[in-house]
């Protein structure tokens, strides 16, 4: 007996209500389905579910607490003097406990220790077959009721209907507490930042030079947190992305729907696809090995002084990586345009471009634009491309030739580097990250207000 | 529809049937840690997997301060076994473990890593000294003529080798190191530029003086494009100056061990004294002036309940690992002096605690 | 009738009309030359990186082998006929291997007599060997007392020297293989005992720190592992939220709000998402650490804003029209979503869960902070076992020393691209079925 099996159990105990519950609805009404209330198969979905979630619902009590519960049981049985040698070490003595249930240790020879594995196994033994029983017994009961139920004016598919809601509640539930949990650890985490450095000083001082703040007794150095240099740095790499991704992307996806033959874009938009995962550390030395001492060369060649680290390159490169980014979307926001629309404009006499400018793109402009934003999101969380390519140094400069490096990039370095810990330099990572949320909260509602107002609504 | 349904139902119990496996000991040691000793590590818990019933350890690349942090999170399964660092723990470090119930900790010094100053093969050889890296590197320095002090200190004016001494070639500075977070770093800061900040009369008087200057003036190093912050990928910086021969690299010596095929370490001196190569030899006696220890800390309420952590301790302190001729040091690891060795080796066997004074 | 007496049809050959006409076509083809150039352009930015990574990595497949004559003396083994089978086994298993080694190779090289020179002929074979002798030991306990030409891997530096990346001609000091080394490598050349394999281990072992023994197996399931828990909580809950969003969720402030947050989600950096997963799953879940079902769930919340901006994008591409009409035929709301709105917008959705996947799959720095950046030898064997992934061990290969690591990157990185491809091809396949136009 496995959880695994209860599992299976409950399926298949599903599937019979499944099929039991369709038959009783067909025989209530002698196979005159108009006389049913809902479709038969939704007397079976009912059943199901109601075989299901009670079940289910043992299953995961017994997955959470049941292990807890055991545990407590044993250790309580142990005799006082280990208990209070383990006092505020539990799990290591649970450790040794389980260590002995699997064999997978020949050197314990605390008898205590023995007797205590054994007990465990027994008991675990025995919770299982509980959890099995009652989910077991829960589900045949839920199953009894739905059949129960199961009459030509019984309502199923608004009774199911209404555990689909549910379910689609409970997701949006754990989206909107994700981006909660996520803004909130960086509130969190900031304000304990912001109480050792002035949020001025933050925002807008003009030179972050952590490893002069990073020392104890210079904690909160006035001028080292200012973030002013990162974010140009980011800005600038993403811009240089963007005018890389962004022409490249639509006018390919522009072309692959409106233009090549079906078995072209077949190839290419799976194989642009592939541009998004190849991982970031090949990017990162292709930028840092093929594309930057080419630009170097290249600038020397035309006069220019490039330096070898160059937020060019990485902005180059990683305008590459978020080409399907831009492609993909938009192509599937173009091709999701009524064709109505395209051959109406087509037989007034347009050419295809001026289709496409005038009449697609307006159409599909929430979609591309939604492309966009997610290609600029992807550009300002890359790290591994701007620490190969563009290095690390925070320079405030405009000048795409040189070093600079992004708030990413810091983020990553401050809470993996070797330093100590709970310092303002970790928390700052916190703050950087907060300021990053809403500049690009800020971009997002200014992209909503945008496809508001040009968005050309058909249909 | 029901195909979707019934693979949902077929992965959710192949899912539930991993999740559920009966008790989930662990029996496995768990390590984690900084950077640069993870080649070794993995390297002796390879070995360890190899040569013993238990089985090969997990060794996470955390950073020395990560590792410490999780080090020092508690007693338990669901904490690290051991931590790798190449710095020694710090004072703060060792009262988080105390607040979280963590006592009894083993420090095993495992050797010295150099830390190299190279460039390509192709370039032409300098050899440096400490004053001059200092000169280079610092973003405040001595006005020239007078010998450093608060008053006397610039902003770094030097823009070719050249201009700071004027036995090495006329060639731009460029140097790529690793970033302020690395541990690396930080020992180059402490041992490169500050040694050669002190060779400054006026500098020295500062560390009593002023002691928040004098870190200043001689750990802060220069913002404007000659010192680039290269990130922590060492083989990445090799190939760089593969690609640039003015650059000059500043990482790890087992890198240059591996690549001394295409990459030259400059020789190293004090002032008064001899250069010295970055060689294996010269690192191990000491004579080389920038090498850093480095240690792991083992927890001893673990120790006798995750099985092997003993053995993993007498494996990693055995001859055929650090010794002279070990597999560490082929590894790049610059082994501890024969006494030195000894000595942690017992202390290690005997599980003798920490002691920060 | 009257004011219309001015109208004329437009004069379609007048030279006014005829310039612009020209003019408007002209545009048509350099509209259409852009768009194609974009493809190229895409296109060769692809093929060039392909190209490096192949380059590169298709040396890592292969790997030096030396053959050698190794007498499994029953002296040093035991004898399996004097002994019960378990007792043999057992001596084998604490027998030092070397000493096999060491007397084949000097035999070979009668010449290496000092400690040393012992020392430095057991680095050409690679320290698997013993493992390779001891494994052929225990298969065939008749072996012993038998001379057998073996043929064992050659260590690291040997293998670089036969793939040309060590240069044999360069200055002693220049390289890393000595003279000595050298002279004996070119010995076992002339007797045709150094040979060039497809090295299927690279694909069925875990990690080590020896290039020659590591392989990309332990990651590749661990990789699979986690993007399983990931697809499998991100797919439904990404899709679903998208639905109740888009379809019936109020449209008020408090939506707009939520529906900016989840947009925004996709520009945290990804390592935000990693201390996330540490806090829930690992901190108050008490799931193992190193688990790709812990990596699975972090990379589901990292994932799931990409599908729900995609799945948003095209369900509101779906034409009113469509449900207005399948309202007007008496289906229930839920039933113009699941069976009408669903379905139209299924390729728009697995568009984002193709990009968001694949994100997934070549992320590394969430699951540094979950522990899964780290060197793990064994193969993972369920969802909670210990285990790495692709880039993971892309990411730590490259930062290793040795310099054959380099070539194991690439090769690494080739296998990675051939799961995303072998993943990407079931969504394609599926996108395909599912696209319409109307």
């Amino acid at each position: 007996m496995t959880n695994s099996a209860i599992f299976f159990v409950l399926v298949l105990l599903a599937l019979v209500a499944f099929a039991t519950a369709r038959q009783r609805s067909l025989r209530v009404v002698d196979g005159d389905t108009a006389k049913l209330h809902s479709l038969p198969r939704h007397y079976g979905y009912f059943a199901a579910t109601c075989v299901l979630v009670p079940g289910l619902l043992v299953l995961a009590l017994w997955l959470m607490f049941g292990k807890s519960i055991i545990e407590g049981l044993v250790v309580n049985g142990l005799p006082d003097a280990i208990q209070a040698e383990y006092a505020d070490r539990i799990t290591l003595l649970l450790n040794r406990i389980r260590l002995v249930v699997e064999n997978a240790s020949t050197q314990e020879t605390n008898v205590d220790i023995l007797a205590a594995a054994e007990r465990f196994h027994s008991l675990y033994l025995k919770g299982l077959w509980a959890a099995f029983s009652l989910s077991a017994s829960f589900g045949l009961v839920g199953l009894y009721t739905a059949i129960n139920r199961t009459k030509a004016d019984f309502r199923a598919r608004n009774v199911f209907e209404r555990v689909l809601n549910a379910l689609l509640i409970l997701s949006s539930v754990i989206a909107i507490a994700t981006t909660l949990g996520i803004v909130g650890s960086l509130l969190f985490e900031s304000l304990r930042f912001f109480a050792e450095v002035p949020l001025g000083d933050f925002l807008f001082g003009l030179k972050w030079s952590p490893q002069t703040a990073l020392r104890a007794d210079q904690v909160g150095a006035s001028g080292s947190f200012g973030a002013v240099p990162l974010f140009a740095g980011t800005f600038m790499i993403s811009l240089l992305a963007m005018l890389v991704a962004g022409p490249i992307g639509l006018m390919s996806a522009i072309y692959l729907t409106q233009y090549a033959s079906t078995r072209m874009r077949r190839i290419a938009k799976p194989a642009l696809e592939i541009l998004a995962g190849v991982p970031t550390v090949v990017y990162g030395f292709f930028a840092a090995l093929t594309i930057a001492p080419l630009f170097r060369d290249t600038g020397e060649f035309l006069g220019l002084d490039i330096a070898s680290e160059s937020a060019l390159a990485a902005g180059f490169v990683m305008g590459i990586m978020i080409i399907p980014f831009v492609s993909s979307l938009s192509d599937d926001a173009i091709t999701a345009v009524p064709r109505s629309l395209r051959d109406g404009s087509l037989a007034l006499g347009a050419t295809p471009s001026e289709t496409i400018t005038k009449v697609l793109v307006p159409a599909a402009l929430p979609g591309i634009v939604g492309a966009f934003l997610l290609a600029i999101s992807r550009a300002v969380g890359e790290t591994m491309i701007v620490v190969m390519a563009a290095g690390m140094q925070p320079n405030l400069t405009a000048n795409p030739f040189e070093a600079v490096t992004t708030v990413t990039v810091q983020i990553v370095a401050l809470l993996t580097g070797d330093q100590e810990f709970d310092s303002a330099k970790t928390l700052s990572a916190f703050a950087l990250g907060l300021v990053l949320f809403v500049i690009t909260m800020g971009l997002n509602i200014f992209a909503l207000r945008i496809v508001r107002k040009y968005r050309e609504a058909y249909d | 529809m029901k195909k979707f349904t019934l693979a949902a139902a077929v992965l959710g119990a192949v899912a539930l049937g991993a999740t559920g496996a009966h008790a989930q000991s662990r029996d496995q040691i768990r390590i984690v840690g900084s950077s640069t000793v993870f080649p070794f590590s993995t390297a002796v818990a390879e070995e360890f997997g190899r040569t013993t019933s238990f089985k090969t350890p997990i060794v996470e690349s955390t950073g020395t301060g990560g590792g410490l942090k999780l080090f020092c999170a508690g007693v338990g399964t669901g904490h690290p076994d051991i931590t790798n660092a190449s710095r020694r723990i710090k004072k703060s470090e060792v009262d988080q473990c105390t607040q979280n119930g963590v006592n009894g900790i083993i420090e095993v010094k495992i050797g010295f890593d150099g830390i190299v100053v190279a460039a390509s093969k192709d370039a032409e050889p300098m050899t440096l000294t400490l004053r001059d890296l200092y000169l280079a590197l610092a973003a405040k320095v001595p006005a020239p003529g007078t010998d450093g002090g608060e008053a006397n200190l610039i902003d770094n004016p030097y823009t070719t080798w050249a201009e700071v001494n004027p036995d090495l070639p006329n060639r731009k500075i460029e140097v790529l190191g690793p970033p302020p977070t690395s541990g690396t770093r930080d020992a180059f800061d402490e041992l490169a530029i500050e040694g050669g900040c002190v060779t400054f009369s006026g500098n020295k008087a500062m560390a009593k003086s002023n002691s928040k200057l004098f870190k200043a003036a001689c750990h802060g190093l220069r913002e404007d494009g000659a010192y680039i912050e290269a990130g922590e990928n060492d083989n990445l910086i090799v190939q760089k100056l593969q690609a640039n021969t003015n650059a000059i690299g500043v990482f790890g010596f087992s890198f240059l061990d591996q690549n001394a095929d295409v990459i030259q370490g400059f020789p190293i001196s004090h002032d008064d004294m001899a250069a010295v190569e970055p060689t294996f030899d010269d690192i191990a006696s000491g004579a080389y002036p920038i090498s850093r220890s480095l240690y792991f800390y083992v927890k001893k309420a673990h120790i006798g309940v995750v099985p092997g952590i003993r053995e993993f301790l007498s494996e990693f302190t055995s001859d055929k690992a650090w010794g002279d001729l070990g597999y560490l040091a082929d590894r790049g690891l610059i082994p501890l002096p024969e006494d030195e060795r000894a000595k942690v080796e017992a202390d290690a066997a005997n599980l003798n605690e920490l002691k920060l004074d | 009738m009257s004011d219309n007496a001015d109208f004329r049809p437009t004069d379609w050959g007048s030279d006014k009309m005829q310039a612009r006409l020209r003019n408007r076509y002209r545009k048509e083809r350099t509209f259409r030359v852009a768009g194609f150039a974009a493809v190229i352009a895409a296109g060769l930015f692809l093929v060039s990186l392909l190209f490096s990574i192949v380059r590169d990595g298709s040396m890592g497949f292969l790997q030096t082998s030396v053959d050698l004559d190794v007498t499994f003396s029953a002296e040093i083994l035991g004898d399996p006929r004097a002994m019960t089978p378990e007792a043999f086994d057992e001596g084998v298993r604490r027998v030092n291997m070397q000493r096999l080694l060491l007397s084949a190779l000097t035999d070979y090289f009668p010449e290496a007599t000092s400690r040393r020179d012992q020392r430095a002929l057991l680095k050409l074979v690679s320290t698997g060997a013993r493992d390779q002798l001891r494994q052929m030991v225990l298969d065939k306990p008749d072996i012993v007392g038998t001379k057998q030409t073996v043929r064992l891997l050659a260590a690291d530096d040997i293998d670089q020297l036969r793939k040309g990346k060590i240069d044999a001609d360069a200055h002693e000091n220049d390289r890393k293989v000595k003279d000595q080394e050298l002279g004996w490598y070119k010995k076992l050349v002339a007797d045709d005992r150094i040979s060039l394999n497809f090295h299927t281990e690279f694909l069925t072992s875990g990690d080590s720190r020896e290039p020659e023994l590591a392989g990309i197996w332990g990651a590749t399931v661990g990789s699979a592992l986690t993007l399983m828990v990931t697809l499998l909580i991100a797919f439904p809950v990404g899709v679903l939220t998208a639905i109740y969003l888009e379809e019936f969720a109020p449209k008020n402030r408090i939506t707009d709000f939520i529906e900016v947050n989840i947009n925004n989600l996709a520009a945290v950096p990804s390592i935000v998402f990693g201390l996330l997963g540490l806090a829930l799953f690992l901190g108050v879940m008490n799931l193992p650490r190193s688990a790709p079902l812990v990596g699975g769930l972090t990379l589901a919340l990292m994932t799931l804003p990409t599908i729900i901006i995609a799945s948003r994008a095209s369900i509101k591409a779906v034409p009113p029209s469509i449900r207005d009409a399948a309202r007007g035929l008496g289906a229930s709301p839920m039933q113009v979503v699941f069976h009408h709105v669903v379905p139209l917008a299924m390729p728009g959705i697995l568009t984002g869960t193709i990009i968001g996947m694949a994100q997934a799959l070549g992320e590394t720095a969430p699951l540094l902070m979950i522990g899964m950046v780290a060197f793990i030898v064994d193969i993972p064997g369920g969802v909670t076992d210990a285990a790495t992934a692709l880039p993971v061990q892309i990411y730590l290969w490259a930062d290793s020393p040795e310099r054959a690591f380099v070539e194991k990157t690439s090769a690494a990185i080739m296998v990675l691209l051939a799961f995303l491809i072998a993943m990407n091809g079931v969504a394609i396949w599926l996108r395909q079925k599912f696209e319409r136009h109307w």
